[in-house]
């Protein structure tokens, strides 16, 4: 546990989850329950890739079996729609379909946009977890001023969930 | 004429007034068996050789106490040997098939088994808390972070390269892809399509060049992510090997003087280190099922730490010397021990720790009693005995296996090196049997501990005797016995010896007999067993086991059976003949009778033709045949046709002993002299006369004097028996008592001459005059008959 996060109560969890990431929403949920925080959980289809998807000659090279392949638009969306609605399944699940305190939504932006829109809607503590990250990793904690652009970006790369406050 | 035997001579009487004491009580218990001296030679012969082969077989009928002889050379023996060594099965690291047997001093082994547990359950908690340290921790993210940084630098390094071509690196959901960029963000697909072809084209060959590039720097990948985990492997293996050796350092030192234990540590030290996860998995923890059932996993952590464990098969914790094993059910897995089996899933599965020990085991490095004929009716446990003793190994094989029946993967435990002796208790028809048809039996057992049946009876004998009745009293906590009582079960000693000269050493027969005398003894409220109860015991033994024999003297009463006890009849004689049912013996007499006339057919023995006669009957007769040609027809042709028979026999025949009665219905009934039908007879004879020695004189004797006394004893009666069986003569009381008031009678006869004449009053000589007279009037008929025929009428004609 982070030094000083003993006097933090947490408020808001935003969970981020990203296509191909699967993270891991159940336990997400049930970190929200025993710290009985309001959970956001943020599907992001990133605009980046779906514009690259959508260039005539776009391929990827897969990790780690580093074997080329081409890109298709209409089924990177189509796996995105099933992903999302997988994963909001899965938070269901635990924190049941109709109760209050936890939403998910999907965004198509850039994960940096999404994830600042989404603590502004909100001053309270709120713990930010990366696509793919442990919920219960320990935590980094970094003050709002503290989160430039650049460094949003490179904590969305990161696999450490980050406990942002307020100023 | 013979007189009749005295009555003294036809029971040896034991005199309880050459004994000192009043009752057993006053004397004290006779440690040495009776009449065993060569038992006794032999066993402590056998015993204190220590060299291959010489193990024992003690022979001798049950009941004479080979057991409790053979247990007691033993046990003197055994306690002034060391204790043996404790023997363990352990897991085999290099070949985990074959169990790896470890010798430890005696009484060490449950030590050691304690220790190897104790070190495992420490190593459960150092080894979890080893890797908790912050040092190991920091440690590990280290290298984890190597790996990432590499991985971020190479593909950071790619990623600025293509930007700096206005190229941007993306990830996908399972990869990354090159795409032009606009400004900061990837180029709108309209965008690119507006672009000219030759800037597509440009554009289209960088990204297929960025991604050639990022193919080769993800195929390097891998390698790096090898070497992380060799790295981290490295680094387990350091944090364990530190929280092992300190633990398993004490055990070590502990068993500093056994080379074999310290290799086995080393072993076991190794193989913790390549093992180390299963020391940091949780020991409690929900359990694996499937549908609801626990389900046992192979790779489970504790199947991995199972390895570990001490089987200990064989300890002598707290034992002052040899072992002394008395396997009561010989079979081949009781003898070399057995491998276990639990059922996992519907499969059975074993390991090192299911081997258990056999009977060699336990006796290895002392003695192993086993029962001859138990050993003998078990499958292939002799043959795994002799397999033992040869290759001086005990071998733990299931009979699947050794058979080869099972071709499944098993357990092939390292054999232990076996140094026992054997001592087989049973029969002599089997050493006999085994000495005869089994090459390797005069190898394995040459020492041959034969007991004797009975021992001489001499006032010096009797004394032992009232001493070794005091200790079984004793031992069996009953009434001490009077020494009249003594003085009775020593004549009954001799009675079931069968001789007047011996007494019997059978000590089931007499403790059986002392018991069943207390009971009596009890009954009558006395304090100390008295002769009358000893009487009363085997009065009450014969009681139970007589029906036949009362069934068939009724019968003979009832005119049944046709046995005349007065008057007399040529050609007619009572033999005598002995039963053996359900271990009762008992005597009978039985009518013999013969018939005479001209022929050349010899002696037709009737029970040989209608093949109820026995091979030694059959030569009886015989013999008579010789008897009468040597005696009567030594210048001429025997021409005579008789037939013998044993009247109302529907039963086999077998022995000898009737002999001399079959002689006597023949002459008498050639020399038309009639046989006093109030004597009977026993004897066999051989071709020059002579009467010779038969069994179950006793028998025999109070078989006829039954009949007699049942009709009424008359002066007259009496039974004749051969000279040589008087010493053997111990006759039922109300036998002597008739004899003494000379109602009956008993003659020992040496010669058929002597018999002819008691049985028919008339001089021998005048026998054998009225036979030769007879004979040579047959010879003469013959004579006359062959020449007015030209042939014998008697013979067929053979067919041309």
């Amino acid at each position: 546990m982070a030094k000083g996060e003993e006097e933090v109560r947490i408020a808001r969890i935003i969970a981020c989850f990203a296509p191909g990431s699967a993270g891991a929403p159940e336990a997400v949920a049930r970190l929200a329950q025993e710290l009985q925080a309001e959970l956001l959980g943020l599907f992001i289809e990133d605009v980046e890739l779906l514009r690259f998807a959508a260039l005539p000659f776009a391929a990827e090279v897969g990790f780690p079996s580093a074997s080329r392949r081409a890109m298709d638009l209409n089924a990177l969306e189509r796996q995105m729609r099933a992903q999302a609605r997988a994963l909001e399944d899965a938070l269901a699940a635990v924190l049941g379909p109709a109760q209050a305190g936890w939403s998910f939504r999907v965004e198509r932006t850039t994960p940096a946009s999404a994830v600042e829109a989404a603590l502004a809607e909100g001053m309270a503590p709120a713990l930010l977890i990366p696509p793919g990250a442990d919920p219960r990793a320990e935590r980094r904690v970094l003050r709002r001023p503290e989160l430039s652009d650049a460094a949003l970006r490179a904590l969305l790369r990161a696999v450490r969930p980050v406990l942002i406050l307020p100023e | 004429m013979n007189s009749p035997l005295p009555a003294d001579a036809l029971r040896k009487r034991c005199d309880p007034a050459q004994f000192t004491f009043q009752t057993t009580a006053e004397l004290t218990d006779l440690d040495a068996a009776l009449g065993q001296g060569r038992a006794q030679g032999a066993i402590e012969f056998g015993v204190g050789m220590r060299r291959e082969g010489y193990n024992l077989f003690a022979m001798g009928p049950e009941g004479i106490g080979r057991r409790t002889f053979v247990r007691r050379h033993l046990e003197a023996q055994a306690n002034a040997l060391p204790p043996p060594s404790d023997w363990c099965y352990v897991f085999n690291f290099k070949t985990p098939h074959k169990p790896r047997a470890l010798r430890l001093p005696a009484g060490r082994a449950p030590a050691f088994r304690d220790h190897m547990a104790r070190l495992v359950e420490e190593l459960r908690a150092a080894v979890p808390a080893a890797f908790e340290t912050d040092e190991y921790r920091n440690r590990r993210q280290q290298i984890e972070a190597e790996f990432g940084e590499h991985q971020e630098h190479v593909l950071g390094e790619l990623s600025e390269r293509a930007r700096t071509q206005h190229i941007a690196l993306i990830r996908t959901p399972t990869g990354f892809g090159f795409g032009p960029m606009s400004g900061d963000t990837v180029m709108e697909p309209e965008e690119y399509r507006k672009l000219p072809a030759a800037e597509q084209k440009r554009l289209e060959d960088l990204v297929t060049k960025l991604q050639e590039e990022l193919e080769r720097v993800l195929h390097d990948l891998p390698k790096w992510r090898r070497e992380s985990t060799r790295k981290l492997r490295e680094l387990n293996r350091e944090v364990t090997r530190t929280a092992v050796n300190s633990t398993i350092d004490e055990v070590k030192a502990e068993y500093r003087a056994l080379p074999a234990v310290q290799e086995y540590l080393a072993e076991v030290q190794e193989d913790m280190l390549e093992n180390a996860e299963a020391f940091r998995a949780s020991k409690e923890g929900e359990p694996v099922t499937m549908f609801g059932i626990p389900m046992a996993r192979a790779d489970a952590p504790e199947a991995t730490l199972r390895r570990y464990v001490v089987n200990v098969l064989i300890e002598h914790t707290g034992a002052a010397g040899a072992p002394i094993v008395f396997e009561d059910n010989p079979s081949h897995d009781a003898l070399v021990g057995r491998i276990e089996h639990i059922a996992q899933m519907g499969a059975l599965m074993t390991d090192f720790t299911l081997i258990k020990a056999g009977a060699l085991h336990r006796a290895n490095g002392g003695y192993l009693v086993l029962d001859a004929l138990k050993l003998l009716g078990q499958p292939f446990a002799w043959d795994a005995l002799k397999r033992a003793l040869r290759s001086n190994e005990i071998r733990t094989q299931s009979l699947g296996q050794a058979l080869s029946l099972i071709s499944t993967v098993s357990l092939d435990p390292e054999p232990i090196p076996l140094e026992v002796k054997v001592v087989l208790v049973g029969q002599r028809l089997l050493y006999y049997l085994l000495h005869a048809y089994d090459p390797e039996f005069a190898a394995l057992f040459k020492v041959a501990v034969d007991f004797e049946e009975d021992m001489p009876r001499a006032p010096e004998n009797d004394l032992l005797y009232a001493r070794v009745v005091a200790a079984l009293a004793r031992k069996e906590s009953l009434r001490p016995l009077e020494r009249a009582a003594v003085a009775r079960v020593i004549e009954q000693s001799s009675r079931d010896a069968g001789d007047a000269g011996k007494l019997s050493v059978s000590m089931q027969a007499l403790v059986d007999l002392l018991r069943e005398a207390d009971y009596w003894a009890a009954q009558a409220g006395r304090a100390a067993i008295s002769a009358p109860d000893v009487q009363r015991a085997v009065d009450t033994q014969v009681e139970r086991l007589d029906r036949v024999r009362r069934r068939l003297l009724e019968n003979m009463l009832r005119g049944n059976l046709l046995i005349d006890t007065a008057g007399e009849r040529a050609g007619q004689v009572n033999g005598l003949a002995v039963a053996q049912l359900g271990g009762f013996a008992f005597g009978m007499p039985q009518r013999i009778t013969a018939r005479v006339r001209l022929g050349s057919g010899g002696v037709v023995d009737i029970e040989r033709e209608s093949e109820l006669g026995g091979p030694i009957h059959s030569k009886g007769v015989l013999i008579l045949s010789g008897y009468l040609a040597g005696r009567y027809a030594l210048g001429r042709p025997l021409s005579l046709s008789a037939s013998l028979v044993f009247e109302q026999s529907y039963g086999g025949i077998e022995g000898d002993s009737a002999s001399s009665a079959e002689l006597y219905a023949l002459l008498s009934s050639l020399a038309d002299a009639p046989v006093r039908q109030s004597l009977a007879v026993t004897g066999s004879v051989n071709q020059h006369g002579d009467v010779q020695a038969i069994g179950g004189v006793n028998e025999k004797i109070e078989g006829f004097f039954d009949l007699c006394k049942a009709r009424g004893l008359a002066s007259g009666q009496g039974v004749l028996v051969p000279q040589a069986n008087v010493q053997h003569l111990m006759l039922r009381e109300d036998v002597v008592a008739a004899v003494k008031e000379g109602k009956f009678a008993v003659y020992a006869v040496r010669t058929a001459d002597e018999g002819i004449e008691l049985l028919t009053g008339v001089p021998a000589a005048e026998i054998h005059a009225r036979v030769e007279a007879r004979l040579a009037q047959f010879a003469e008929r013959a004579r006359s008959f062959a020449a007015g025929a030209g042939g014998k009428p008697w013979q067929k004609a053979k067919k041309k």
